[in-house]
């Protein structure tokens, strides 16, 4: 079990892909506090800014309000970071395994281009989740991404595979270019959803103001989405009431590409 | 994914015989556009100037720009994006949602006439300004108009133009290009430079506090951006190089006067097709260039230690 402690703010963004269990877990104590992290364009000692406590685990905790602090878990394919307050850009990017559990908000681009794992968030989550990064051909390809609460533009942008559930209100371009994998709203999302999709599923709880480009298609009861309740009910985030219930309005987009993409909205 | 099919203004009077402006008011804005470059010219290939050449407007308001257009679609503010989407689906042939057309405030016919438009001309361009690029959804908008002009090539020669302004932006935008490889929001704090728009963007960048020195060349940030960024530049220490005192001077720690560049010291401007123009001063200024200042600036820090350990060396090397 190691222990990072935040004991200064850092005045601009630190930079710390190095704290991931991977690299971590090998290392003695004094190996840890010396690890470099970048302060703006300056590189620091991670002892400069965090107290270290422990040495070699792949369990790690970091605490404080790491809202400047990016990149953490960065490429992570084992062992588990928990991080008891607020994380900063980039969490969990590129994430093959293991798991991430953020306890308070988190910011743009959790899990972008992860393959694998998951990250769990409590809080509200920025813009970009599980989303492939500028010029880049795809977002997520694997692994579970559960924000507790809200989530902000371009949500699983380009996502390849995996699953997404967002528990509170999304902002625009949710599902932006999907490829595939599964986004859940549970509380549905503001405008242009889906845009631009060429597959992949998104269910939303919440009724949709979809673009002219998304038609209708019918009312069902999608059998596969007992299996998610199932896989998400063992993550313990369950699905609302109302998924044995009800049925869905299927809607299939984006036309402008065309794309083969689904859209259900839940319907009581 | 993206990416823009674009042409020089020369060619557009040449050769265009479809003209559409997207949310912007050239008649207004650019006022010599119309008849230096895409409207009452005659070009090689449309001998008749403005009789062979059709323009349609695309805006939220009728601006004086409508009077000059054969077409003028009003589109409902904040629909855009949605009006874009509809047309590259009609141009594919593709169904789309009669209701949730008519939300844009026009009619499935009114767009499946303007795709037969675009599809059937000879050689379309398609100029989009800053009520597409700056409303809600910004970037995708752009993007949606780039798409449609890409996707319709299957049929027709079709370009699209951003409508720049404001001075030398474009230039910003080629230098940056060809230096680093990307147009903005560039960070190059470890070394190399890195993109991500929404992360190192100004705007972003300034709100967040994310950055503790500012140096401002040819902007007007305090004039244009939001009030957390105008506060973080009051906050933090600024230098701003202008020709005038701005409003970003009135917050900046530092404001070193330079020659205006056109009127008293010489300079490259790039034009919106980034054709990049000579500029020859007319006057003689007191005051020194942007560029010489920046020399000189740069001279100072090189005899700084460098930032990275690696970096060290290799100068040490070289010196």
């Amino acid at each position: 079990m190691i222990t990072l402690t935040l004991k200064q703010q850092p005045v601009v963004p630190l930079e710390a892909e190095n704290l991931s269990p991977d690299v971590l877990a090998p290392l003695t104590h004094d190996a840890i506090r010396a690890l470099p992290v970048y302060h703006g364009k300056h590189q620091c000692r991670l002892d400069e800014f965090f107290d270290v406590d422990g040495e070699a685990s792949d369990q790690l905790t970091v605490r404080g309000d790491c809202t400047k602090v990016k990149w953490l878990g960065r490429a992570m394919t084992r062992g588990k970071l928990t991080v008891q307050g607020h994380a900063g850009m980039h969490l969990g990017a590129f994430m093959k395994g293991g798991v991430i559990e953020v306890q308070g908000n988190a910011s743009d681009w959790v899990g972008a281009e992860m393959s694998g794992g998951l990250i769990r968030v409590s809080g509200n989550a920025g813009g970009q989740v599980g989303a492939a990064y500028r010029g880049s051909m795809s977002g997520m390809k694997e692994g579970t991404i559960l924000i507790g609460g809200s989530a902000g533009l371009e949500v699983g942008m380009r996502m390849k595979r995996g699953t997404i559930v967002i528990g509170g209100p999304v902002r625009d371009f949710a599902g932006l270019q999907m490829k595939g994998g599964t986004l859940f709203l549970l509380q549905g999302a503001e405008l242009r959803t889906g845009a631009w999709m060429i597959r992949g599923t998104i269910v939303s709880m919440k009724p949709l103001n979809l673009l002219p480009t998304f038609l209708p298609a019918c009312t069902y009861r999608p059998s596969f989405l007992r299996l998610y309740t199932r896989f998400l009910r063992s993550l313990e985030c369950p699905l609302p009431v109302g998924m044995h219930g009800g049925s869905y309005q299927r809607f299939t987009g984006d036309a402008s590409v065309p794309g083969k993409g689904e859209v259900l909205v839940w319907q009581a | 994914m993206g990416g823009k099919v674009t042409c020089t203004l020369g060619e557009v009077k040449n050769r265009a015989d479809f003209i559409i402006y997207w949310g912007g008011n050239p008649a207004e804005c650019h006022p010599r556009h119309f008849t230096k470059y895409t409207l009452t010219q005659k070009g090689k290939f449309v001998p008749t100037g403005r009789k062979g050449r059709t323009m349609v407007l695309v805006d939220i308001r009728e601006t004086p720009s409508a009077k000059a257009a054969d077409v003028f679609l009003q589109v409902r503010p904040g629909k855009d994006f949605e009006m874009v989407a509809a047309l590259r689906a009609l141009v594919k042939g593709q169904p789309v949602d009669p209701a949730l057309v008519a939300e844009t405030g026009l009619t499935v016919e009114q767009l499946q006439d303007f795709v037969n438009q675009m599809k059937s001309c000879k050689f379309g361009v398609l100029f989009f300004g800053m009520g597409l690029s700056m409303t809600r959804g910004k970037h995708m908008n752009s993007a949606s108009v780039l798409a449609l002009a890409a996707e319709l090539n299957a049929f027709t020669k079709f370009v699209a133009m951003p409508m720049r302004g404001h001075g030398n932006v474009t230039g910003a935008d080629v230098i940056l290009r060809y230096t680093t490889g990307y147009p903005f929001g560039i960070n190059l704090c470890r070394g190399y430079p890195r993109f991500n728009p929404g992360e190192f963007s100004t705007v972003d960048l300034l709100v967040r506090g994310d950055n503790d020195a500012s140096l401002i060349l040819g902007a007007d940030p305090g004039a244009t951006m939001p009030q957390p960024a105008i506060e973080h530049l009051a906050r933090t220490p600024t230098i701003v190089l202008d020709p005038k005192v701005t409003h970003t001077s009135k917050i900046s720690r530092v404001h070193i006067t330079t020659a205006a560049t056109g009127v008293s010291a010489p300079g490259t401007v790039y034009r919106m097709d980034e054709v990049p123009l000579p500029l020859r001063p007319a006057l003689k200024s007191p005051y020194p260039t942007d560029e010489e200042v920046m020399r000189r600036i740069r001279e100072a820090v090189m005899k700084k230690p460098a930032w990275l350990p690696a970096a060290n060396g290799r100068l040490a090397a070289r010196a």
